[in-house]
């Protein structure tokens, strides 16, 4: 840190095109991708950072229906849109108890609640898949999108509750005392207040879920209802050699998270580092 | 965190009513993870195919375990990972954060975008897209490093037992430096800036105050990365899963791996759950020793 005497002058300039440097190279394996994803098989034979003669579009028609891309994304959208929708109306109504309500058992199920976030699936994925199959749910949209509301139970509570808890009491009460029904004053008052929690929260949902990888991998075998990482996943298995439409169809899985990421990241970037220090 | 107190709320109405709120978010969890995780207690004290009765047997399946010389391994490969999942990131991530946190702001704002895109991805499509660019015959890393000469040192990265745990950590680094850059970099909007100045005028020079201020100051965000990263390192699995499947031979086989070749491929399904309760009674012990340690050093330092 370049701390002079008087004001701060930033830091000096080989540190700034080194900090460059820094960014641009952390980001290189995404231009690679997508520089691949357009070159054809000879292409790729002249050197990984050759530019092609022209674009070949066709990587990604070739994984889009060749590869089944196009199944993924549908099952991937399929399976994000509920996931969000119901973690976010589920913990609105679980948030607002903790925040306002008593109930029997409360900080029992708070307990049990937390303990839910820090148990990694993948030590109860076993008995979740034979529960699965009992349950006949095995190869179905409902499994991936009831196990990972699920999963979100806890975090969305807690995100729901301590934003709730933040909002003023007086608004809260006036609503009462207008004769407002605890229904209309969560639904016409707290929501549209939480809208900046909501959205926040909706982003988290959005990309974990498109992101998961372990439940669809072991909760689905059929290729029909795949989604998008653990289709890539399948896809390379299948067409090891093809790099460029491997590549291809790792751009069709990663753009809709950078497009979200682009827009929304300060929105991100808060709530994320909002959320960690709490 | 601690349980809410219940707080005196106009909205709280005594009788039954308050409880259907939380009921249908509390079953759908129930059912799909607080079950399970019961069930996975229950099942590893037996021993299980999958398909016939569970036969109990204690804890045969545990004491088997502390005898398991691949478990070992696969903790070890563990410790080795933390290395990458935290020491590594976490040290980019505050110097990183302590340059860029002096930069203009619009310049601070595209490099904070750059250096933080890893960490939204999906960690294992991050897998398979690294496997390609490892790949000895045609994969641009190598290719890079033969082009500035260094040929000597293109190895045959994710199949070479010595170098296939760094290569995947590294992975991991790159995907958590930016996470933690954040985070200290929010937790530096934090700190008085009256405290530098003061220090200034006692003479203070960039590395003291930095030394001095800034990183007393972001304990709070020092403890929250090393408990994000070191669980993350510990319920690590898309990534080795997709770069490695844990191989070359048990190079970089971790818990979770070898939990699911247990389970999935040799339906020791009773063992494997054995293996899923040790990493997640991990889980729950680093999470207290962390807190303790800290709280320990937040008392001697302040």
């Amino acid at each position: 840190m370049a701390v002079r005497s008087g004001a701060y002058a930033g830091p000096a300039l080989p540190i700034r095109i080194i900090l460059w440097i820094f960014g641009i190279v952390t980001v290189i394996p995404f231009g690679l991708l997508l520089l691949t994803s357009i070159k054809s098989k000879p292409d790729l034979l002249k050197g990984a950072f050759v530019l092609p003669a022209y674009p070949h579009f066709e990587n990604y028609l070739n994984a889009w229906v060749d590869g089944h891309f196009s199944t993924y994304f549908m099952n991937s959208v399929l399976i994000v849109i509920p996931v969000v929708i119901i973690s976010i109306v589920l913990g609105l109504f679980t948030g607002f108890a903790f925040a306002f309500l008593s109930f029997p058992f409360k900080r029992t199920i708070f307990v049990v609640l937390t303990i839910g976030m820090m148990v990694p699936t993948e030590a109860f994925i076993i008995p979740l898949y034979y529960e699965m199959l009992y349950l006949n749910l095995i190869n179905t949209y409902w499994v991936l999108i009831l196990t990972q509301v699920a999963m979100s139970m806890p975090f969305s509570t807690l995100f729901m509750a301590s934003a709730m808890r933040q909002l003023p009491v007086e608004v809260l009460e006036a609503a009462v005392l207008d004769g407002a029904t605890r229904q209309q004053v969560l639904w016409r008052v707290i929501a549209p207040l939480l809208l900046p929690a909501v959205s926040t929260l909706s982003l988290f949902f959005f990309i974990w879920t498109w992101n998961e990888f372990l439940l669809p991998l072991i909760l689905v075998n059929d290729d029909n209802l795949r989604t998008l990482p653990i289709g890539m996943l399948f896809f390379q298995g299948k067409y090891t050699v093809n790099t460029p439409v491997l590549t291809a169809g790792a751009v069709i899985v990663i753009a809709p998270i950078v497009v979200v990421y682009l827009i929304f990241q300060r929105k991100f970037i808060e709530g994320l580092t909002a959320g960690a220090s709490k | 965190m601690r349980a809410p107190r219940p707080p005196a709320s106009v909205l709280d109405h005594a009788g039954g009513g308050n409880l259907l709120y939380v009921l249908p978010g509390l079953l759908i969890y129930a059912l799909f993870v607080f079950v399970p995780i019961l069930a996975a207690v229950v099942i590893s004290l037996t021993e299980w195919n999958g398909l016939g009765v569970p036969a109990f047997i204690g804890f045969t399946n545990y004491i088997n375990l502390f005898a398991d010389n691949r478990f070992y391994v696969a903790l070890g490969n563990n410790a080795q990972f933390i290395v990458f999942y935290c020491v590594i990131p976490l040290i980019i991530g505050i110097c990183l954060a302590g340059i860029i946190s002096v930069v203009k702001q619009r310049e601070r704002l595209v490099l904070r975008t750059l250096f933080f895109l890893p960490y939204v991805m999906p960690t294992a499509v991050l897998g398979i897209i690294f496997q390609w660019l490892y790949n000895p015959a045609f994969g641009p890393f190598n290719q890079f490093l033969k082009a500035i000469g260094l040929k000597a040192i293109a190895l045959p990265w994710l199949g070479d037992f010595t170098w296939v745990l760094p290569a995947v950590g590294a992975v991991a680094t790159w995907y958590f430096f930016g996470f933690c850059m954040v985070v200290f970099l929010t937790g530096m909007q934090r700190i008085d800036p009256s405290l530098f100045d003061a220090a200034r005028v006692d003479g203070a020079r960039g590395w003291q105050s930095f030394w001095h201020i800034t990183l007393p100051s972001l304990m709070p965000e020092i403890r929250v990365v090393l408990l994000l990263t070191v669980i993350a390192s510990i319920k690590s699995f898309d990534l080795i899963f997709t770069m490695t499947r844990g191989g070359p031979g048990n190079a970089t086989l971790v818990p979770n791996i070898y939990m699911y070749q247990l389970g999935f491929q040799l339906n020791r399904y009773g063992y494997a759950a054995a293996v899923a309760i040790i990493s997640a009674i991990v889980v729950f012990a680093v999470n207290f020793a962390i807190h303790q340690g800290m709280r320990r050093l937040d008392r001697t330092t302040g």
